[in-house]
């Protein structure tokens, strides 16, 4: 699964833009209107969208795309490997 | 980038740089208080962290770290909280192993978590702004001497209390450790110490006598599974014709939120079924909501008497 085009059609979806396009440094100072509750909505429709449950620890550190795809390849890794 | 200027604020300087590095979404809280409440939020919460963290930027870093995850757990709970409309169920006795009774979530996330809310969330500071407004002068008029902080959490309102009434001796009460030594070094850093006394103590099973003039319940009901139960105890420790200050948490979970209150009228009924005599009450919202039927933290308070 490429996590990060499945991560550009939620973003789009929960920004209602069609226009985003994200790299790996892309931050909230490039996207406007990513504040804290949209960063929340994100943050919760990236689980669903993966089918993936995160902790406060999982997200606190996280500063970009880049460091949000790799975290969702970590869970999801972790994840085939209890199945 | 930060819209005010904060060359003169090195403090609040500091957190906005690590919000804008760590949490940039979380950044734009600075400029929104900023722009609702001024430049006497911005010049009392510099005041403030410079008294509280003495200089020490490497702490004040710490803390800020752990308001990125109180802030982030309590939003992530929020939005499970919109699909369920309940709190996740707990025991009071899984609440406080899970958080009161553990001295590094307490230490790293909780007790800085909540003590800089008490800036960066709108109906925190709001809360503050009341008790000052219309708590403290009410107990300057009365004239007490005596006041017990029942819940002590960061020790921010039994500092508050003495330093704006001098004269007043106050009494703190926690069954967390680390809310008491948290609170020892609020005090003992605005030079309160001592005026107070700290206590590891459960005021229902062994009261506090006599009873205080004054008293305040910062956001603990929410926190127990039976806060009636807990609210005619407080009532006996307050003496006739005393004043209080009780709030509770609205629609807002956290880790360790139990009893869900859905109005400030469920706490106004509450206290006059305990048998205070409720004199005042509002209700605030942290934000306004961007969806219909998405719930969103709020804060109860009564100033009672009794």
């Amino acid at each position: 699964m490429d996590v990060l085009s499945t991560m550009t059609t939620v973003f789009r979806r929960v920004f209602d833009d069609e226009s985003i396009k994200l790299a790996d440094a892309t931050t909230a100072q490039d996207i406007p209107g990513w504040d804290s509750l949209t960063h929340i909505n994100l943050i919760i429709e990236i689980e669903d969208e993966f089918g993936l449950k995160f902790t406060v620890d999982d997200i606190a550190g996280l500063k970009n795309v880049g460091e949000m795809v790799a975290m969702v390849e970590r869970k999801l890794a972790a994840k085939r490997q209890d199945a | 980038m930060s819209e005010i200027s904060l060359k003169d604020f090195p403090c609040v300087a500091t957190i906005s740089r690590i919000l804008r590095e760590e949490a940039p979404y979380l950044a734009g809280v600075i400029d929104k208080q900023f722009g609702e409440f001024g430049s006497e939020w911005l010049s009392e919460f510099e005041a403030d962290l410079a008294t509280f963290f003495s200089g020490d930027m490497e702490k004040l870093r710490l803390a800020t770290q752990g308001y990125i995850k109180f802030a982030l757990d309590g939003m992530l709970l929020q939005k499970r909280f919109d699909k369920t409309g309940r709190y996740e169920p707990k025991t009071y006795d899984q609440a406080a192993a899970e958080v009161y009774q553990n001295e590094q979530y307490m230490h790293t996330l909780y007790l800085p978590g909540i003590y800089l809310s008490h800036f960066l969330w709108r109906h925190h500071f709001i809360q503050h702004l009341y008790f000052l407004d219309q708590f403290v002068p009410k107990v300057k008029a009365h004239g007490g001497t005596t006041y017990y902080d029942v819940g002590v959490g960061t020790g921010f309102y039994l500092r508050e209390m003495l330093r704006r009434i001098p004269g007043l001796r106050g009494h703190g009460f926690d069954l967390s450790p680390s809310s008491l030594s948290y609170t020892d070094r609020m005090v003992t850093a605005f030079g309160l110490r001592d005026r107070c006394t700290l206590n590891l103590q459960n005021i229902l099973t062994d009261p506090p006598s006599p009873p205080a003039s004054f008293l305040t319940n910062v956001e603990v009901l929410e926190h127990l599974e039976d806060p009636l139960a807990f609210l005619k105890g407080l009532n006996k420790l307050l003496a006739p014709g005393g004043l209080g200050m009780i709030t509770a948490a609205v629609t807002a979970p956290n880790a360790d939120h139990i009893y869900l209150y859905s109005s400030v009228d469920e706490l106004v009924a509450q206290a006059r079924e305990a048998g205070f005599i409720v004199i005042d009450s509002r209700e605030d919202k942290a934000y306004e909501p961007r969806r219909p039927n998405e719930s969103v933290p709020r804060n109860a308070i009564v100033i009672v008497s009794k």
